[in-house]
């Protein structure tokens, strides 16, 4: 391995991989030589054998991560961070570009672990069940068996995403994520003979395109400002140049882009928006959410692994791993996309009648809740929620695929109903896939499902920063310590966490009222006691603030707490129509049925849900947060909790309330689905009818599908029209006016210059020695007797000329002496 | 009294000649022509054999010339039939006037 660039990379050349290094790159790679198996000699190991090729190399990425994770748990965080530092220096030097030297690396820290075992883990199980899925599903396209080039793109979908995952530089991050949209793309068009399945296909990797647009331009300013692509790098350079006003951040300088200048911090937040423009393509946020619900066209693992547990998360976790990047307003930003995404998408699951577009528009929904809770600094909870979604959602989806398999490709909920005799384990499994989203557990205990935790936590961080920061600057009551056992849990800092060194930004720059660094720590679960008091600013004394940073807006976290009540209405919804209340088709009924290589992965799954909700996840996610939020402008409430001060912190009075406001919120919904939905569709239907405009509205998506395709398909036709227009009446008539010119000059010189003048000349010469021939040749009669005539007549002349004038005289006196 | 002199042969010999051209001028037989021919070349003998009788040394060249000339029209005459023959053979007739085929 060869170190070369700077000292850091230099150091300590001579050391080896740790072995969680060597798991981690194996585990990466074992899927891809899986994938090569598969693409050379696929064909000829046949339909199932193809299958368990790919599932074997998962579930040896799967061991390895299991391994790693287990390891990494025993090591205490000295060890921790000594592993991480050696993943650091071992970086291979890959390339040049220009002076800066692009490194490919493991970046190893606790983040990392999690997300590489959470996503071999789904990964294994969704590829089991996609044998027992295959194997009823056709896979001819045109008479050609397609069944080996599935798995082959699932060996590549977990090969790219594991690279994803441990990346620690943000152009292989960058590359793997375009080799996952690659695979998305390649699978929702697995049925790319059928229409619907390749535009759906071509939809998402077009729509992604848009995101990755700016994740480019992003990329392109983390490279140009900061010098580097290394994520550890690029943070500690965005640090140093927020202190020392150079870079990104120098005095002065302006970026114009299209005539927006900007400077400072508007150009630090251009930056992390444009990076955050990735996470909304591919985890499809607002605006660009239209892709998901159309990518279920895909065969049902594929929506499960890819569109619901692993890729659409990867997103998130760009956002988490460049949150060091990020600057208060780019994380506004942030929070307003999720915002919107979490309720539009919410509502609009409601009145979906498909099966998988429920759970798609769910999956958006709580996508929209993970990107909200980075938004509003809630680092920990957003990927909490990530792992905990991942589990249920993958297992909801499989549920499905168990249903719609089972009821012979049927996916109209309306048609179903009464499936839970037929099919026990998938209802069961299922219902616990929908309290765990519903965020079922019971208040003041520990008890309860992942999404009761990992949701709450967002909210309780979103009503921290929506109520608790609109206090006016200055504002510093020391009164409000309850109880004494926690301190206030705002501590406001400057720079270096330890020595508390504020540097005051009175004068801040032009644009933006940033005035200080603020973190604003708190543990909400932490020691499982509760503050009781107001929240207070504790100072510290030395006159700081956190201003400059707005305070959230109230209806954000409104927002979030009225998704809560409608996720687990519409959850309800879909498995009681599904599995409960009389069977609505009797043919659909007769044939549902389950098979165990479809079943054993969904409880395996189910478990995992049950038993993986707090105690799992989110110490390894809490052990992470502390250096993947360190920075110095990014808003992480609960990233750097117990770290300020080594104060224990804590909490929120918030997280109280809302335990009971909040935590009973499953229960209301599903009382209310129960009402709705207990003796069939009547009520249901009666109910839309009465909302009229707003269930159409609904429906149809807000429209965004018509608005786009009317803005941009048709305003690319447009375009292209008015580009033909412009192609006929300018380029052509330029074209065919220049050949009209030069025809018209050929015609000129042709039939003026050259018939006139050139061969005018010719002729004319010619026709001139015709009619000098035809006067000399007149005399050439051919006749003899004019020939004789003119040689009589010649010798005649000459005679006398001879006889008159020269030789006159002589001649005369020849003839008189001759006569004499 | 009248004497025949030079004077008279050469008047003779050019009114032959002015015979041999007119004939040579007006006759369509090629034949005719000949005979044209024929006297042109006789008054030139006429010609020769006056020169030579009245030239002062008494010389002969004149009518040794006269002789060739004579042989010569022997010789111009059967070339001249055979060219008749010719003519009578590609154009079916000896009328010079249809023999034009030169004309420019």
């Amino acid at each position: 391995m060869r170190c070369t660039g700077s000292a850091r990379f230099a150091t300590s050349s001579m050391s080896t991989l740790s072995n969680y290094e060597t798991y981690l790159i194996l585990g990466v790679l074992i899927p891809f030589v899986s994938f090569v198996i598969l693409m050379l000699f696929g064909p000829r190991l046949g339909k199932p054998l193809a299958g368990w090729v790919a599932v074997a190399a998962m579930g040896a990425s799967c061991v390895l991560a299991t391994m790693t994770l287990v390891g990494w748990r025993g090591e205490d965080s000295i060890a921790r961070m000594s592993l991480a530092a050696n993943a650091a220096e071992h970086q291979f030097h890959w390339a040049d570009m220009g002076s800066v030297a692009i490194h490919i690396g493991v970046k190893l820290d606790s983040l990392t672990v999690i997300m590489f075992f959470m996503v071999t883990f789904i990964s294994f199980w969704i590829f089991v069940f996609s044998v027992g899925y295959m194997a009823g599903h056709s896979d001819e396209v045109g008479g050609k068996s397609k069944y080996h080039r599935f798995f082959c793109y699932l060996s590549l979908f977990g090969f790219s995403m594991l690279g994803l995952v441990v990346s620690s530089n943000l152009l292989f991050l960058f590359i793997f994520w375009e080799l996952v949209g690659l695979c998305s793309y390649l699978l929702i068009g697995f049925y790319f003979d059928k229409k619907f399945a390749s535009n759906a296909a071509m939809k998402a990797f077009i729509t992604n395109r848009v995101g990755d647009f700016g994740f480019i331009f992003g990329l392109m300013m983390v490279f140009f400002f900061l010098g580097t692509l290394d994520l550890d790098r690029a943070a500690a350079v965005f640090a140093e140049q927020y202190h020392g006003h150079t870079g990104l951040f120098e005095d002065g300088f302006v970026l114009d882009i299209f005539g927006l200048e900007l400077s400072g911090m508007a150009l630090a937040t251009a930056m992390g928006i444009g990076l955050f423009c990735g996470a909304m393509g591919k985890s499809a946020q607002f605006p660009l959410q239209v892709w998901l619900p159309d990518a279920m066209a895909g065969p049902t693992p594929v929506s499960a692994l890819i569109h619901a547990a692993t890729m659409v998360a990867a997103g998130v976790y760009l956002v988490a791993r460049v949150f060091r990047l990020l600057t208060p307003d780019a994380q506004m930003f942030i929070a307003v996309i999720g915002c919107i995404t979490l309720t539009l998408m919410a509502l609009v699951a409601i009145v979906q009648t498909d099966i998988k577009k429920c759970l798609a528009y769910s999956t958006l929904s709580q996508l929209g809740y993970m990107i909200f809770g980075l938004g509003v600094g809630a680092w920990i909870a957003a990927l909490f929620h990530l792992m905990t979604h991942a589990f249920f959602k993958a297992m909801m989806f499989l549920g499905s695929g168990q249903v719609i398999e089972g009821c012979h490709h049927e996916q109209d909920m309306r048609k179903m109903g009464g499936l839970m005799k037929k099919m026990p384990m998938t209802g069961l499994t299922f219902l616990v896939g929908v309290l765990a989203i519903s965020g079922f557990g019971i208040p003041a205990t520990q008890f309860g499902l992942g999404g009761f935790f990992s949701k709450d936590e967002i909210l309780a961080v979103a009503w921290d920063r929506s109520h608790m920061w609109n206090e006016p600057i200055g504002h510093h009551d020391d009164g409000g310590h309850a109880g004494g056992t926690a301190t206030a849990d705002r501590v406001a800092h400057g720079f270096s966490r330890g020595g508390h060194e504020h540097v005051d930004r009175s004068s801040p720059p032009p644009l933006k009222r940033w005035a200080t660094h603020v973190e604003l720590a708190s543990d909400q679960h932490g020691g499982g006691g509760h503050a009781d008091g107001p929240h207070e600013a504790d100072a510290h004394g030395d006159g700081v603030n956190r201003a400059g940073i707005a305070p959230l807006p109230k209806w954000m976290f409104w927002c979030a707490i009225i998704t809560a009540y409608v996720t687990p209405f519409y959850m309800m919804r879909a498995w009681w129509m599904t599995f409960m209340g009389k069977p609505r088709d009797e043919q659909v009924y007769e044939h549902a049925h389950e098979s165990p290589l479809m079943w054993v992965p969904l409880v395996v799954l189910a478990v995992f849900t049950l038993v993986s909700s707090y105690w799992l996840f989110r110490p390894m996610l809490a052990d992470a947060a502390p250096e993947a939020t360190d920075a110095v402008l990014v808003v992480g409430l609960d990233g750097t909790a117990a770290a300020v001060d080594g104060a224990a912190i804590h909490l929120h009075a918030a997280h109280r309330w809302l335990a009971y406001g909040v935590g009973g919120s499953w229960l209301i919904a599903f009382v209310v689905a129960f009402a709705i939905y207990r003796n069939g569709l009547a009520v249901g239907t009666r109910l839309k009818s009465l909302f009229g405009p707003i269930a159409t509205l609904l429906e149809r998506k807000y429209y965004f599908d018509e608005f786009y395709g009317f803005l941009f398909v048709r305003g690319c036709v447009v375009v292209a029209h008015v580009c033909r227009f412009f192609d006929t009446y300018v380029i052509d008539m330029l074209a065919n006016l220049s050949a009209k010119i030069t025809e018209r000059f050929a015609v000129f010189s042709g039939r003026g210059v050259d018939a006139y003048i050139v061969d005018g000349v010719f002729n004319g010469v010619a026709g001139t020695a015709m009619d000098i021939s035809d006067v000399v040749r007149s005399p050439q009669t051919g006749r003899i007797r004019n020939y004789v005539m003119f040689a009589a007549g010649g010798a005649a002349i000459v005679i006398l000329l001879l006889l008159f004038f020269d030789g006159s005289a002589g001649a005369r006196a020849a003839l008189t002496s001759m006569n004499s | 009294m009248f004497l025949i002199g030079l004077t008279h042969y050469l008047i003779l010999s050019a009114a032959v000649l002015c015979c041999g051209l007119f004939v040579m001028m007006t006759k369509r037989n090629a034949i005719g022509i000949l005979i044209g021919v024929e006297l042109v070349l006789n008054s030139v003998n006429i010609n020769f054999v006056a020169f030579d009788r009245y030239r002062p040394d008494g010389g002969f060249d004149g009518q040794v010339a006269a002789l060739f000339v004579i042989v010569l029209a022997a010789a111009e005459a059967a070339v001249a039939v055979a060219i008749c023959m010719n003519l009578y053979k590609n154009i079916n007739t000896i009328d010079v006037d249809r023999g034009d085929a030169l004309h420019g």
